[in-house]
Formats: structure tokens, sequence, C-alpha cells
């Protein structure tokens, strides 16, 4: 302990190392060590023969194999369109909805109810249901159909499929967003907007030129996990098309898993897997400085 | 603040938003109750004879896998809370420097795990738990669960830590109190919200965990119910009701459970996911 503590009150406590011990032996094996194995894989021949087993070193072919096919570079722009798309939908429409969704009653309760079950659920229950909606004889193409549009193939037109996913995975991730941006907006004091009244500002000008200044930290941190989230959005696009028609859909998470699992080249599909972790920690470094920020005061 | 044209067009655009959400959830309910002569021939009526046909159909092969589920719920929330709440507390308290150097490299390395896609981390784990003898059994598959939650579990519950004032702790530690019986008496029952928010999140999440089910489990057992709809979704391409029939399956008791723990989800969730 540092000397120029004041006399009477001792160390407080004993540090308590103990209580890591369990949650960091769990996450040394089954997290931390994977992620180890998953980086000699990617530098190794790994198929199915010698899942368990040895495994050649290679070095660096493996990247230059995948970096050199046009497809993997397919899979990132991929990647970063639902990360786009995912941004514009969760920061845009998600200040408007919250904004929305804080007028005063028994409404906006209910319907915040309703988004908040749906985001609850698993994106394979609601990754089927869109699936169905969306089928050539879906509801959407009734719908379509009883107003006098012509129908589309949603998931299976390849000009069609990655939007129609995009918007299923924008879905599904407003509720969160909502409520995120919600909370901010709940912390902003009353009396700043009722000075800005005062001022003599209207409604929309309170929006733009104080409420939306003021929620800049929530919605920098919003925007991280947004895009992190569209390195996650495996589950929906599994579901919905696989990858497909063709390779479309293919993100980088659905490549390395199909890479994997389906064609069996583990080596391949760790490869990939790593390169997408590179994008992984870029996007961690700005939000592990905030939380450094938060621990050092 | 609201003027009164601007507040009716907010109630208006609140329902739309609403309905956007709530209608595709009564279609599947709809549908699992349509037959299926009739999902062939008029897949979007609305106007037709409800049966029950297709849940006595699926619920044969459902009932097995909803206590599959709930056995894997359960164990590995249970799991979660006794890893994840101790470790939040260490990670919440400051004690001196060198302490506060170990927190922030813990949180540095729990929020990169937090961030792993989990495609990514069923690769390499696929290859050691089939090195250590656990690939296709039920407490490898747990293991698995365990490790990718328990990060987001202790982020989540922090904050919560945080919130309990220090002098409380150096309170008790003034009375004679032992770590263990001041994060017994004060830490455990001051962080029963976060508990309570944790459990019901890692529950959802543990019952709609698919990917992990459908390749670490053997085959010919009895796949959670997430992992046999994840089946049914390739198998029954055409048998919309029956696939229908099964997602309301998996959502029914999520939504009891949501009944319970709304308030405390919506309030929890907004309070760790900033922090």
């Amino acid at each position: 302990m540092p000397s120029h503590q004041p006399m009477g009150r001792r160390a407080r406590g004993k540090v308590p190392v103990a209580y890591l011990v369990p949650g960091f032996l769990v996450l040394a094996a089954f997290a931390a060590y994977p992620m180890f194995v998953l980086v000699r894989m990617s530098l190794s021949d790994v198929g199915p023969s010698n899942i368990v087993g040895d495994w050649p070193f290679v070095g660096l072919r493996n990247f230059a194999d995948v970096l050199g096919t046009g497809e993997v570079w397919q899979s990132i722009w991929r990647t970063a369109f639902i990360a786009f798309f995912l941004l514009a939908s969760n920061l845009i429409i998600g200040f408007m909805a919250a904004s929305v969704l804080a007028i005063k009653g028994k409404l906006p309760t209910i319907v915040l109810g309703i988004m908040v079950f749906v985001w609850a659920l698993p994106p394979l229950v609601s990754g089927s249901l869109w699936k169905f909606l969306l089928n050539d004889s879906g509801a959407i193409n009734g719908i379509l159909e009883a107003v006098g549009l012509p129908p589309a193939a949603w998931l299976s037109e390849p000009d069609l499929a990655l939007w129609s996913v995009a918007a299923v995975i924008a879905w599904a991730s407003l509720p969160f967003s909502i409520l995120i941006i919600r909370g901010g907006l709940l912390a902003i004091p009353i009396d700043v907007l009722e000075a800005a009244e005062i001022d003599g500002a209207s409604y929309w000008q309170s929006r733009f030129q104080i409420v939306l200044p003021l929620l800049r930290p929530t919605l920098w941190i919003l925007g991280i996990l947004t895009v992190l989230y569209a390195f996650k959005s495996f589950d929906f696009i599994y579901v919905l098309t696989r990858g497909g028609p063709g390779t479309v859909t293919s993100t980088l998470p659905v490549k390395s898993y199909n890479d994997a699992f389906s064609d069996f080249a583990m080596s391949t599909g760790a490869t990939v897997a790593v390169v997408s972790m590179l994008f992984v920690v870029l996007l961690a470094i700005p939000y592990l400085r905030s939380l450094r920020k938060e621990v050092i005061e | 603040m609201i003027d009164r044209k601007t507040h009716r067009l907010f109630s208006v655009l609140a329902v739309l938003l609403g309905l956007i959400y709530l209608l595709p959830l009564l279609w599947i309910v709809l549908t699992s109750l349509k037959s299926n002569s009739e999902i062939l021939q008029n897949p979007n009526a609305l106007i037709f004879v409800p049966t029950f046909d297709t849940y006595a159909e699926v619920i044969g092969s459902g009932v097995g896998a909803v206590m599959t589920s709930l056995k894997i719920g359960v164990i590995v929330t249970l799991a979660v809370l006794v890893i994840g709440v101790p470790a939040a507390f260490a990670l919440a308290r400051r004690i001196n420097p060198v302490w506060g150097r170990v927190i922030a490299a813990g949180l540095a390395v729990l929020l990169i795990l937090q961030m792993v896609p989990q495609p990514m981390t069923v690769i390499p784990l696929y290859s050691v738990l089939a090195g250590w003898g656990l690939l296709g059994t039920l407490p490898g598959l747990i293991l698995a669960d365990i490790a990718m939650l328990l990060p987001f579990a202790i982020m989540l519950l922090r904050p919560f830590a945080l919130a309990i004032p220090s002098a409380l702790y150096e309170a008790s530690e003034l009375d004679g109190a032992s770590t263990f019986q001041s994060f017994r008496m004060i830490t455990v029952p001051m962080l029963s919200n976060g508990i309570l928010t944790v459990t019901t999140v890692i529950f959802i999440t543990v019952w709609g965990e698919f990917v992990f089910a459908i390749n670490f489990l053997p085959e010919g057992t009895v796949l959670p119910i997430a992992g046999l709809l994840a089946q049914q979704n390739t198998t029954y391409a055409a048998n919309w009701n029956s696939l229908m029939a099964l997602a309301v399956l998996t959502a029914l008791p999520l939504l009891i459970l949501f009944f319970f723990a709304q308030k405390r989800l919506i309030n929890g969730l907004s309070l760790g996911a900033v922090k």
C-alpha cells in the first residue's frame, strides 16, 4: 500500500483473487485456449481426417490462399453492407422511434413491451418467421398482390437477398437500440429542455440542437455495438438463406462456418475467422479506451 | 413540450411501430393453427377452421426437446451465476492501484471474449472438445455454453456491483467480517436485481442457442428445442405449419418468463449495456 494513506485507515481488505479463479479457469480452458487453437489452425493444414491428430505447419499459406481469392473480399463487403444498413436503421430510425416512444401515456409502454419481447426471441424463431413471411407464396407477397403490386422472390433473387436479410436483422435489432437511446433520452435533465423552450426553441429545434448532442456518447457506443452485431449476424442468415443463393448472403461468419462445417476445410474456416477477428479487435479499441477511463476514475 | 398535433402524430406512429412487431407474431400463431391442406391451398387465408392437429403432431418430439432445453438452461444459468457473481464482485472492488490494474486487464479480456462471434468459436471448440473426449457429450455442450455466456454475464453484473457503496464494505471490515462474509451479507443481497436480470438474459440465450447444440451433440440424441427447430428448418422446408408450431413452442416459455421479468429486463439492460 502507498505510504501516503492516512494513519488508522488500514489497507481496505484483502485482494479478492480467489473470487476470480473459477471464472479464470473456465474461460482459460473453453474461451481463451480455443482462440489459441483457432490461430494455430489457421497456420496449419487441418481437414476432416486430422482434426484430432497432428497438424502440419504451413505458415501463412492459408492466408495467402484465402486473401488471394475474391471470395473473402466479397464476404468482407457483404459484412460491411450489413453493418452500414444496421447503422442507418439503428441510429436514425432508432432515434426517431425512441423520440416517438418518449411521449407520455400507456401506449409507448405497451409498444415497447412488444418490441422488447421480439428482441428477446431467439434469432432462430424470428428468422424462421421471416423465412415464412418472405417465401414466394408468403404473406408479404400476398399483401403486395392484394394491392396490385408484383410479387418478388425476396430470399432467392440474388440482387434482393442481401437487402432482405439486412432488413430482417434490422427489424430484430431495432428494439435494443430504441431501449438504449430511450435510456439516454430519459437521463437528459428536464430543466435543460424547459430552458430551451422558454428561449423559444421549437420541439424539433431542441431535438436536433440539444438532445442529439447530449446523446452523442450513447450513440457512439451503440454504433460500435451495432457494427459488432453485424459481425455476429450469423443466426439469421443461417436460418434465412444459409449464405445463398450461391454465396450472395455469405458474410464473414457465415463463410467461415460453411467452409469449416459444410466443406470440412477447417483451416480455411479458421483463417477466415482470424481475419474477421482482426476487424473485431480493431473495433474493440475505442470501446476499451472508454472503459479504461471509467476504471481510472 | 410537445404540441397536440405532434402528440397525435406520435401516437399514430407508435401504434404503427407496434403493429410492425405484433402482426408477424400473430401470423405465426395463426399459421400454426392451420391444417396441412389449408396451407397448401391458401397459405395467406385469414378465415379458416382452426385445428390443433399440427401441435398434436409436433408435441411428440417437442416434449423431449423442451426437457433437454430445460436441463441445459437450468444447469448453464446456475453455473454462470455461481462463477460470475463472485467474479463481478472481485472486479468491482477498488482496493489498491495494483488491483485496479488487474481489474482493467480483466475487463479488457472479458470484453474481447464477449465480442468473439460464436460461429468463430465453434470451429476451434470442435477440435478442443474432441481432443478432451468431450465432443458429442452433454457436459461438453454445457461447458461451451458457460464459457460463451460468462463474459457477458460478468459485464452485465459489474455495474450493479459498482453501485454498492464501498463504505458498506469498510464498515463490515471494521466489524471484523472476512471477505467471504462481506460477499455473502452485502454483495449477494444487494445484487439481487442484477442477478435476476442476468438469470433471465442467460436463460433466454441458452434456450435459443443452436449452433453449439447441432455441432456438439451426438447424432440420434434428443436435441434441445432450438436445435430441433434449426434441423426442421431444412427438412420441413414446405411444412410451414409444423415449423411455425415448433417456433411457437420454442417462444412460449419465453413469453411466460418475459411477463414476469419485463420491467426488470428493460431497466437492467439499459443500465448494463451503456456502462
